[in-house]
Parts: C-alpha cells; sequence; structure tokens
C-alpha cells in the first residue's frame, strides 16, 4: 500500500512540476535568427508657415537617424499622403504600404515673441498609435540643435537608450606639408556643421578631452616647446596651464563629475598617474611603478580607473580603483594594447590594438573578456566614446597618403564611415549631450 | 570477491528471492488489481501531459532558412571615404563661442484619439479593413480578437479553446507540430531586427502570446505577463518587445497549413531569442 502511496506521490508531483503542461497547450515557437536592418521610417518635411525651415529641420533629422545606421529614412518622393496637419492621425495603411515602419510628423511656428515652436509626433504605423509627442522652444538661429534634439528623442524612444545627435566633438585639424604641420583645436557639431577653430595654430596641440558639462576642453600643448596640459573654456575661449608641474604633464582626462582630471606626470624618464582635484588644486600620486603608466580613463561611476602600462614587458591595459589600489592587467590579447577609454555606458572599455604596423579599434568587457575588434583601417587610434556607448569615433591614418580623417562605427562592428571634417582631422573627442 | 561466495550463502540468497515471487496473502492480490488499476489509470493521464521544454526537438535543426538576396542601395559593410562634400571653410581665430539660448521641451499635449477603426463600429455588419478578410465562419470571432486588441483586456484572450483530444500527444515541440514551427520561424526571422547593441543585448528575450486568424494574418497579439513586467521596468527590454512585435505584423500573413489550423492558432510563447545571434 505504502508503495502506491509513494508512486501516486511521485505523479502527482511531476503534475505540479514546471514544465509540464498539458498536451493541448498552445504551440511554441522559438525565434533565434534575425536579420539585422534598420528601420524604415518615414520623416516628411515639417509643415508650418516657412516651408523651407520644414524642410530643413526634417532634411537635419533624416540624416542624423540615417548616419546612426540603424534607420533607413524614406525617400520623401514616395509618400502617397501629403501631411498637412500634425495633429490628425494619418492614414497607416497608405505608409504601410511604401514599407514604413515609423512615420514622423512635425510642424515649426513662428511664436509671436519671435522664438520658433517645434513639435513632432512619432507614430507606430503598425500598431496605429502614437509613440512620442515633444514641443520645443527656442530662438530662429537654433534650429539645427532642435532638430538634432528631435532626432535625439526619435532614437531614444526606438532603440532604448539615450541619443547623441546634439553634440559636439573637438578635434585636431592638421592643415600645411606634412615636415611642417600645423596642429589646431577645432570644434564642431556632431554632423559636421558649424566647425570652428579654438586655437591658432601656433604652437602644437595634441588630445583635447571635453569634461561633463561640456564646456571646457583639457588637451596637451607645446606651448614654449613645453609639453603641458591646458584647460580651454569654450565659452570665454580663456585657456590655462593645468598645474605649474616642473616636467611634462599629458594625456588628461576629466572624471566623470568633472571635478578632478587624471593625466601622466613624467619624472626623471618615468611616467606616472596623478589626479588633479580641481577646485583645491591637489594632486594625488595613483601609479609609482619604474614602468610608463598613462592614459587614464575613469569608469562612468567614478570608482576606477583604466590605463595602459608596459610593466609586463609589452603596452598593456590595467585597471585600479580610483585610490590607485588594486592594479590588475584586464588585456592578455595578442599585440601591444593601448588608449583604453572606458564607455559611458560601463559596460565595455575601447582600446587601441598594435600587431606589427597595423593600428585598429576593438572593445572588450571591463573585465577584460569578449574582446572584439572593431574597426577595419589598419591604421585607426585613439578611439572616443558616444555619450550613449553606442558609436565611437576614432582617427585613421592613411598611410601613402597625406593627411588623417575621422572615422566612426558603432559598437556591433557595422556602420563604419567617414566623420566629414574640413581637411585633415585626427584626435577627435566626442563631447557628452549638450546640456 | 563476489564469486567466491560460499555455497550456504547461495543457497540462503535463493530462498529470499523465491519469497519475494510469491504472493503471501489473498490480500496481497487484492491490492495487485488494485494497484494495477491505479498504476494504468496515471500512465493514461500521464498520456495527457507532455513535457514543456525537455522534449525539445534539436533545437533548430529544421531551419535553414534560405534566402536569395538582392543588393541593397545601402550597405553596412565599412564604408568607404565618401567623395567629400568639404563643408564651408572654417574662418579662422575663433570669436569667442556663445553658448546658444537653451531650448525648452515640454511634452506635447497627446495626440488625439486615433479613430475608431472600421471594423469596431462594424459591430452590426462587421466590415473589417485593409487585412485580408478571413474566411465567413472566422469573421465574427476575429473580429472578437481585434476587439479585444483594441480595448487591450487585462488578461488574455481565450481564442484558442482546447482543441480536441489530442491523443497523440501533440504540444509544443512534437514532431508533429515541429514542422509548423520551423514554417513560422522560416518567415518571421527575416523580418525581426534585434536590437544588438544594447548592452547586455544577449538577454533582451521577449515572449509573445500570438493568436492566428485562419488567413496567417495576426489576430491578437499581446507580451506575455512577465515580458510584459519587465518591458514596463527598461526602456531596452520595451525596445526590444517592440522591435518584435514589428516583426510579427511585418512578415504576416503566415503561409501554414490551413487543415492544421488547430494546431497554429495559438502560439504561447512566441520566443525571440537573440542569444544566437549573438554568438552564444
Amino acid at each position: 500500500m505504502k508503495r502506491f502511496l509513494v508512486l501516486f506521490a511521485a505523479l502527482a508531483a511531476l503534475w505540479t512540476a514546471p514544465g509540464l503542461t498539458p498536451a493541448w497547450a498552445a504551440l511554441q515557437v522559438d525565434v533565434t535568427q534575425g536579420n539585422a536592418q534598420p528601420l524604415p521610417i518615414a520623416i516628411p518635411d515639417f509643415v508650418g508657415g516657412d516651408p523651407a525651415l520644414g524642410a530643413n529641420v526634417a532634411g537635419v533629422v533624416r540624416a542624423d537617424l540615417e548616419r546612426s545606421g540603424l534607420f533607413r529614412p524614406l525617400d520623401p518622393k514616395g509618400f502617397a499622403e501629403h501631411i498637412t496637419n500634425i495633429n490628425a492621425v494619418p492614414n497607416f495603411g497608405s505608409w504601410r504600404s511604401i514599407t514604413a515602419q515609423g512615420l514622423v510628423t512635425g510642424q515649426v511656428t513662428q511664436q509671436p515673441d519671435g522664438r520658433l515652436r517645434v513639435d513632432f509626433r512619432l507614430w507606430d504605423v503598425f500598431g496605429e498609435s502614437q509613440m512620442l509627442g515633444l514641443q520645443f522652444f527656442t530662438t530662429p538661429e537654433n534650429w539645427r540643435r532642435i532638430a538634432h534634439m528631435v532626432s535625439d528623442a526619435i532614437y531614444e524612444r526606438i532603440t532604448g537608450e539615450k541619443g547623441y545627435f546634439d553634440t559636439r566633438i573637438v578635434f585636431i585639424s592638421e592643415s600645411g606639408p606634412a615636415t611642417k604641420r600645423v596642429k589646431r583645436l577645432a570644434i564642431m557639431d556632431e554632423d559636421g556643421a558649424n566647425p570652428i577653430f579654438l586655437t591658432r595654430g601656433d604652437y602644437m596641440v595634441l588630445t583635447p578631452r571635453f569634461n561633463p558639462t561640456a564646456q571646457m576642453i583639457a588637451y596637451m600643448s607645446y606651448i614654449g616647446s613645453k609639453p603641458r596640459v591646458y584647460l580651454f573654456d569654450i565659452e570665454t575661449g580663456r585657456q590655462e596651464v593645468l598645474g605649474n608641474f616642473p616636467n611634462m604633464t599629458f594625456s588628461p582626462r576629466f572624471s566623470p563629475d568633472g571635478n578632478q582630471v587624471a593625466l601622466t606626470l613624467e619624472t626623471a624618464g618615468n611616467s606616472d598617474i596623478y589626479v588633479m582635484d580641481l577646485r583645491s588644486r591637489a594632486i594625488r600620486r595613483l601609479t609609482s611603478d619604474p614602468a610608463i603608466d598613462t592614459a587614464p580613463s575613469f569608469s562612468p561611476d567614478g570608482k576606477q580607473i583604466v590605463f595602459e602600462s608596459d610593466r609586463g614587458g609589452g603596452q598593456q591595459i590595467y585597471v585600479m580603483n580610483v585610490d590607485g589600489s588594486g592594479q590588475r592587467r584586464i588585456s592578455f590579447g595578442q599585440g601591444a594594447n593601448g588608449t583604453p577609454v572606458w564607455s559611458p555606458r560601463g559596460d565595455l572599455i575601447a582600446f587601441t590594438r598594435r600587431v606589427g604596423g597595423n593600428f585598429t579599434i576593438g572593445v572588450m568587457r571591463a573585465d577584460g573578456s569578449g574582446e572584439r575588434l572593431i574597426s577595419s583601417g589598419g591604421h585607426d587610434e585613439g578611439p572616443t566614446w558616444a555619450p550613449n556607448g553606442r558609436v565611437l569615433m576614432y582617427g585613421r591614418e592613411a598611410p601613402g597618403q597625406r593627411g588623417s580623417s575621422i572615422w566612426s562605427v558603432d559598437v556591433t562592428g557595422r556602420n563604419e564611415r567617414r566623420v566629414l571634417t574640413p581637411g585633415s582631422a585626427s584626435d577627435p573627442a566626442w563631447s557628452p549631450l549638450i546640456q | 570477491m563476489s564469486q567466491n561466495q560460499s555455497p550456504t550463502r547461495n543457497k540462503l540468497a535463493a530462498q529470499t528471492a523465491m519469497r519475494r515471487m510469491r504472493p503471501t496473502t489473498a490480500r496481497g492480490a487484492r491490492y495487485g488489481v488494485l494497484g494495477s488499476v491505479l498504476f494504468h489509470g496515471m500512465i493514461l493521464a500521464a498520456a495527457l501531459f507532455t513535457f514543456h521544454r525537455s522534449f525539445d526537438t534539436p533545437e533548430d535543426s529544421h531551419v535553414v532558412p534560405v534566402d536569395l538576396v538582392t543588393i541593397a542601395d545601402v550597405t553596412n559593410v565599412a564604408a568607404q571615404a565618401p567623395p567629400t562634400p568639404e563643408p564651408e571653410k572654417m574662418d579662422t581665430p575663433p570669436p569667442a563661442l556663445e553658448a546658444p539660448p537653451e531650448p525648452t521641451m515640454q511634452e506635447v499635449e497627446p495626440a488625439p484619439e486615433p479613430p475608431v477603426p472600421d471594423f469596431k463600429i462594424a459591430k452590426e455588419k462587421p466590415v473589417p479593413v485593409e487585412k485580408p478578410r478571413p474566411t465567413e465562419k472566422e469573421t465574427a470571432q476575429d473580429f472578437n480578437a481585434l476587439l479585444n486588441k483594441l480595448t487591450a483586456p487585462e488578461k488574455p484572450v481565450k481564442t484558442a479553446k482546447a482543441g480536441p483530444r489530442v491523443i497523440q500527444g501533440i504540444g509544443s515541440g512534437n514532431l508533429m507540430t515541429a514542422d509548423i514551427a520551423d514554417a513560422l520561424k522560416s518567415q518571421i526571422y527575416r523580418c525581426w531586427s534585434p536590437p544588438t547593441g544594447a548592452p547586455d543585448a544577449r538577454d533582451l528575450i521577449v515572449d509573445y502570446d500570438l493568436g492566428l486568424n485562419p488567413d496567417g494574418t495576426v489576430g491578437r497579439l499581446q507580451l506575455t505577463p512577465p515580458t510584459a513586467a519587465q518591458a514596463a521596468g527598461n526602456a531596452y527590454t520595451r525596445a526590444a518587445a517592440e522591435a518584435a512585435s514589428r516583426a510579427i505584423y511585418q512578415c504576416q500573413p503566415y503561409r501554414l497549413p490551413p487543415d492544421r489550423y488547430n494546431l497554429w492558432r495559438q502560439i504561447n510563447p512566441l520566443r525571440f531569442d537573440p542569444r544566437q545571434m549573438m554568438g552564444q
């Protein structure tokens, strides 16, 4: 009798066990393969009193989204429905018929006080519903920024992560012959618009880096033949040397809160990493190895610093706590690995790998695992992250050609493309989202 | 050691075995019959159930999606340097930059409610629009499914009734349905563009409960409660769920054997799992 009870109990247990469902349950299907494609999106010219302005705003939005590689703006010539009123619900069938999966309708109007008002709505064409509706006010000369903000909002709603179009790039503009190259600090919008020189080119500048408010740039310059780290205030144009060190300082990088700068100080042929507090100007030494330690970059939580060192023989990537403790090597791939930059998202570290004469951009997880190479130029160097940690820019030195260029690539390795700059350019640094 | 057991011990063992085989009392026989009935009953009961996952057919062994690819205008391959439309030359030394006046941003009033789609008004005379018409017989049921979708019911709509008693043990992952699952997969995968660049993208697995009309169009689509809960709190999951939903709509209608509609009228979970794509 006991035996049957046990058997019965066992069957009862099986009955209730997870994983067992009635035999007449719905069909289960696992889709495990996909087809990464940019999202087809229709963005008609924005309506409003000034058709040219409406077309310009929509044009910037289309270009932004196309550049990301995640969207495929459809050619407005094929649009069947002519949008005249953005407060009416579109005829979704007509947008489906041209394969649009997203639709953006927008309007630009001049306010009585002279300001511009830009409204837009993002529609889910299949779901036949509004996904997002926003409104912006600004001065007329600011229309490009508004267009970038519209792009950022659409990008964020569709991908789940913040956009990066309302940002700027600071870079080194190069001109003149290779023997007497003039290097100047320059800045432009993320899409290449509004390029401006920040320095005259009387002295060489290198490795510019934004602070978290995108108002200040730290860089290295050879003023008076002495390479030192300087700060540049974009709003006032004022520059100052960062700390009066007796020796060479280089590779500056702001902390995520903007209150500190990590940099490398060279003394008696030995380079080590220091952190300077910008308010008190007090400095702290973090490494004291006889090898070269340089290129520090903070983790987004400000608790760790990734850097490069040749203490193990070759140039490799290391991580330490922000007080200098717990130094450990994380890169073990082939060749030399340097210029590490921690992603603003925190998940990845971008770096440059050199094997022989070949320079490639790669990413690895913060513990050194999952390493991938994502650029294809062979002479790519010095990665910088978009503020959302999704896209990288870097400099490319084309062998045998004059000048260098800036390129961008998605963190997946797709969508590698050249960033348009006026003339030769190198050493890009991506700003945070403009505040 | 065991080969060298003593004869006495062997004899003892044989006796014990004999005792076990022999029914000792009449009571034992009664229990035997009862036990047998119970046991067989339980086997029959067990036959009505199948394992949810563990008996899955070898994963994806059936899907060999073959596709003729046309060359698109835009490629994802590393771009060559485009012929440089050089932006305007910059002016030398900069005027001090002025911070642009800050734009302000606020929520737009929500869009007007979409006008009630025709099929909702058509309560008396159901005239569905746009979507291919299902057969007459199925219209009423479909129409309910669409209505339910519009009113976003809190509970899953039970359009899929228990099918006819499936003695053959038809359920998930069974060979009887594997070909249908494969057919659906091979039609849906080309439309699915998962967010591969998100952090921990391989964990963005989403489950849908999909009700299909007999003509293969989407009748009812909703996230399973666990995925819905995740999507409510995580923008990446929401993006992944929306990408999967776009795939489901984009690739409809699905061509599946009409004579076996009972097997594919409800798919739950329809799972989108990017791990293989992400190199897992």
